[in-house]
Protein backbone atom coordinates (compact mmCIF):
# COMPACT_ATOMS: atom_id res chain seq x y z
CA UNK A 1 0.00 0.00 0.00
CA UNK A 2 2.76 2.43 0.83
CA UNK A 3 5.11 1.67 -2.09
CA UNK A 4 5.32 5.02 -3.18
CA UNK A 5 3.97 6.64 0.20
CA UNK A 6 2.77 10.38 -0.95
CA UNK A 7 0.37 11.93 1.52
CA UNK A 8 1.38 13.53 4.76
CA UNK A 9 -1.28 10.94 6.82
CA UNK A 10 0.50 7.98 5.02
CA UNK A 11 3.82 9.64 6.24
CA UNK A 12 2.90 10.13 9.89
CA UNK A 13 1.28 6.48 9.89
CA UNK A 14 4.32 4.52 8.86
CA UNK A 15 6.36 6.73 11.17
CA UNK A 16 4.39 5.81 13.99
CA UNK A 17 4.13 2.15 13.04
CA UNK A 18 8.21 2.24 13.12
CA UNK A 19 8.36 4.11 15.86
CA UNK A 20 5.66 1.69 18.06
CA UNK A 21 7.68 -1.43 16.71
CA UNK A 22 10.65 -0.13 18.43
CA UNK A 23 9.02 0.58 21.46
CA UNK A 24 7.52 -2.79 21.41
CA UNK A 25 10.54 -4.47 21.82
CA UNK A 26 12.19 -1.93 24.29
CA UNK A 27 9.25 -1.94 26.52
CA UNK A 28 8.87 -6.11 25.79
CA UNK A 29 12.62 -6.24 27.47
CA UNK A 30 11.99 -3.59 29.93
CA UNK A 31 9.31 -5.38 31.48
CA UNK A 32 10.83 -8.76 31.31
CA UNK A 33 13.68 -7.39 32.97
CA UNK A 34 11.73 -6.49 35.34
CA UNK A 35 9.66 -9.48 36.54
CA UNK A 36 13.20 -11.32 36.67
CA UNK A 37 14.81 -9.06 38.99
CA UNK A 38 11.93 -7.99 41.15
CA UNK A 39 9.38 -10.72 41.03
CA UNK A 40 6.31 -8.73 40.51
CA UNK A 41 3.53 -10.24 42.27
CA UNK A 42 -0.38 -8.22 42.74
CA UNK A 43 -1.41 -4.93 41.57
CA UNK A 44 2.18 -3.34 40.72
CA UNK A 45 2.53 -6.77 38.04
CA UNK A 46 -0.69 -5.72 36.15
CA UNK A 47 0.86 -2.22 34.78
CA UNK A 48 4.22 -3.94 33.91
CA UNK A 49 2.65 -6.12 32.05
CA UNK A 50 0.70 -3.58 30.37
CA UNK A 51 3.31 -1.84 29.30
CA UNK A 52 4.67 -3.82 25.78
CA UNK A 53 1.07 -3.56 24.92
CA UNK A 54 0.57 0.53 24.94
CA UNK A 55 2.63 1.12 21.71
CA UNK A 56 0.11 -1.39 20.36
CA UNK A 57 -2.74 0.30 21.17
CA UNK A 58 -1.09 3.58 19.99
CA UNK A 59 -0.75 2.02 16.67
CA UNK A 60 -4.41 0.68 16.56
CA UNK A 61 -5.36 4.96 17.59
CA UNK A 62 -3.37 5.55 14.94
CA UNK A 63 -4.41 3.58 12.08
CA UNK A 64 -8.28 5.45 13.09
CA UNK A 65 -6.60 8.62 12.79
CA UNK A 66 -4.75 7.70 9.68
CA UNK A 67 -8.48 6.97 8.02
CA UNK A 68 -9.52 10.20 9.50
CA UNK A 69 -6.74 12.24 8.61
CA UNK A 70 -6.35 10.72 4.83
CA UNK A 71 -7.45 13.05 1.99
CA UNK A 72 -7.27 10.70 -0.76
CA UNK A 73 -10.65 8.79 -0.36
CA UNK A 74 -9.10 6.11 -3.15
CA UNK A 75 -6.02 5.27 -0.65
CA UNK A 76 -8.29 5.40 2.26
CA UNK A 77 -10.65 2.68 0.70
CA UNK A 78 -7.26 0.87 0.04
CA UNK A 79 -6.47 0.70 3.36
CA UNK A 80 -10.12 -0.33 4.64
CA UNK A 81 -9.76 -2.89 2.25
CA UNK A 82 -6.64 -4.13 4.03
CA UNK A 83 -8.02 -4.01 7.10
CA UNK A 84 -10.65 -6.02 6.70
CA UNK A 85 -8.77 -8.58 4.82
CA UNK A 86 -6.63 -8.21 8.46
CA UNK A 87 -9.96 -8.49 10.88
CA UNK A 88 -10.91 -11.78 8.32
CA UNK A 89 -8.32 -13.84 8.60
CA UNK A 90 -8.01 -13.17 12.10
CA UNK A 91 -11.19 -14.22 12.78
CA UNK A 92 -10.59 -17.16 10.52
CA UNK A 93 -7.43 -18.43 12.03
CA UNK A 94 -8.34 -17.95 15.53
CA UNK A 95 -11.72 -19.22 15.29
CA UNK A 96 -10.25 -22.44 13.58
CA UNK A 97 -7.36 -22.67 15.89
CA UNK A 98 -9.71 -22.19 18.82
CA UNK A 99 -12.11 -25.58 17.52
CA UNK A 100 -8.77 -27.03 17.13
CA UNK A 101 -7.79 -26.52 20.60
CA UNK A 102 -11.24 -27.85 22.35
CA UNK A 103 -11.05 -30.54 20.15
CA UNK A 104 -8.23 -31.85 18.83
CA UNK A 105 -6.07 -30.65 21.47
CA UNK A 106 -3.97 -28.45 19.74
CA UNK A 107 -1.57 -26.71 21.04
CA UNK A 108 -2.61 -23.46 23.11
CA UNK A 109 -2.47 -20.50 20.63
CA UNK A 110 -1.70 -17.09 23.10
CA UNK A 111 -3.97 -14.64 22.59
CA UNK A 112 -0.42 -12.20 22.25
CA UNK A 113 -0.50 -13.74 18.72
CA UNK A 114 -3.63 -11.86 17.68
CA UNK A 115 -1.89 -8.92 16.86
CA UNK A 116 0.59 -9.77 14.79
CA UNK A 117 -1.60 -12.50 13.07
CA UNK A 118 -3.89 -9.07 12.32
CA UNK A 119 -0.57 -7.44 10.67
CA UNK A 120 0.21 -10.46 8.52
CA UNK A 121 -3.23 -10.58 7.43
CA UNK A 122 -3.32 -7.13 6.17
CA UNK A 123 0.13 -7.49 4.71
CA UNK A 124 -1.06 -10.68 3.00
CA UNK A 125 -4.31 -8.52 1.57
CA UNK A 126 -2.00 -5.61 0.51
CA UNK A 127 -0.83 -7.10 -2.91
CA UNK A 128 -3.77 -8.62 -3.62
CA UNK A 129 -6.21 -5.10 -3.28
CA UNK A 130 -3.26 -3.32 -4.96
CA UNK A 131 -3.67 -5.45 -8.09
CA UNK A 132 -6.89 -5.36 -8.02
CA UNK A 133 -6.68 -1.57 -9.26
CA UNK A 134 -3.35 -1.93 -11.23
CA UNK B 1 -18.57 3.57 -13.95
CA UNK B 2 -17.36 4.79 -17.39
CA UNK B 3 -15.79 8.40 -17.81
CA UNK B 4 -14.69 10.43 -20.11
CA UNK B 5 -11.34 11.47 -17.81
CA UNK B 6 -8.84 10.11 -20.60
CA UNK B 7 -9.99 11.96 -23.30
CA UNK B 8 -10.51 15.23 -21.19
CA UNK B 9 -6.99 14.69 -19.84
CA UNK B 10 -5.77 14.47 -23.35
CA UNK B 11 -7.33 17.08 -24.57
CA UNK B 12 -5.43 19.32 -22.31
CA UNK B 13 -2.50 17.57 -22.42
CA UNK B 14 -2.30 16.32 -18.78
CA UNK B 15 -0.64 13.40 -17.62
CA UNK B 16 -2.18 11.22 -14.93
CA UNK B 17 0.07 12.77 -12.49
CA UNK B 18 -0.44 16.13 -13.82
CA UNK B 19 -4.32 15.58 -12.66
CA UNK B 20 -3.63 14.02 -9.38
CA UNK B 21 -1.72 16.95 -8.61
CA UNK B 22 -4.60 19.17 -9.23
CA UNK B 23 -6.98 17.26 -7.85
CA UNK B 24 -4.50 16.41 -4.71
CA UNK B 25 -4.92 12.82 -4.77
CA UNK B 26 -2.26 10.04 -5.88
CA UNK B 27 -2.30 9.26 -9.45
CA UNK B 28 -2.96 5.82 -8.43
CA UNK B 29 -6.30 7.46 -7.63
CA UNK B 30 -6.84 9.03 -11.42
CA UNK B 31 -6.11 5.85 -12.74
CA UNK B 32 -8.28 4.28 -10.61
CA UNK B 33 -11.72 6.50 -11.73
CA UNK B 34 -10.04 6.76 -15.44
CA UNK B 35 -9.90 3.01 -15.97
CA UNK B 36 -14.08 2.83 -13.79
CA UNK B 37 -12.73 0.53 -11.07
CA UNK B 38 -13.22 3.35 -8.87
CA UNK B 39 -15.98 5.75 -8.24
CA UNK B 40 -14.89 8.84 -6.93
CA UNK B 41 -17.37 10.20 -4.36
CA UNK B 42 -19.68 13.32 -4.75
CA UNK B 43 -17.18 16.11 -3.63
CA UNK B 44 -14.43 14.79 -5.56
CA UNK B 45 -16.94 14.32 -8.76
CA UNK B 46 -17.79 18.20 -7.96
CA UNK B 47 -13.94 19.06 -8.05
CA UNK B 48 -13.63 17.46 -11.43
CA UNK B 49 -16.22 19.04 -12.65
CA UNK B 50 -14.97 22.15 -11.69
CA UNK B 51 -11.04 21.19 -12.79
CA UNK B 52 -12.72 20.75 -16.26
CA UNK B 53 -15.57 23.44 -16.40
CA UNK B 54 -18.11 20.32 -17.12
CA UNK B 55 -21.36 18.86 -15.38
CA UNK B 56 -20.16 15.41 -13.34
CA UNK B 57 -22.81 13.87 -15.93
CA UNK B 58 -21.19 14.95 -19.36
CA UNK B 59 -17.75 13.54 -17.48
CA UNK B 60 -19.33 10.23 -16.17
CA UNK B 61 -21.65 7.80 -17.92
CA UNK B 62 -24.46 6.73 -16.30
CA UNK B 63 -24.36 3.31 -17.84
CA UNK B 64 -28.16 2.48 -17.54
CA UNK B 65 -29.71 5.21 -19.17
CA UNK B 66 -26.86 4.08 -22.28
CA UNK B 67 -28.23 0.75 -21.80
Amino acid sequence: MFCSIKSPAQRRFVRVCWMSGGLVAVLAVAAAAAFRLWHLKGLLAYPVAVLPALPILWVLIETGRYLALEKDEFQRNLMVQCLLGGIGGTLAVTTVWGYMEDFARAPRLDLIWVYPIFWLFVGIAMPVVYRRYR
Amino acid sequence: MKNRLKVLRAERDWSQADLAERLEVSRQSVNAIETGKFDPSLPLAFKLARLFGLRIEEIFLDEEQLG
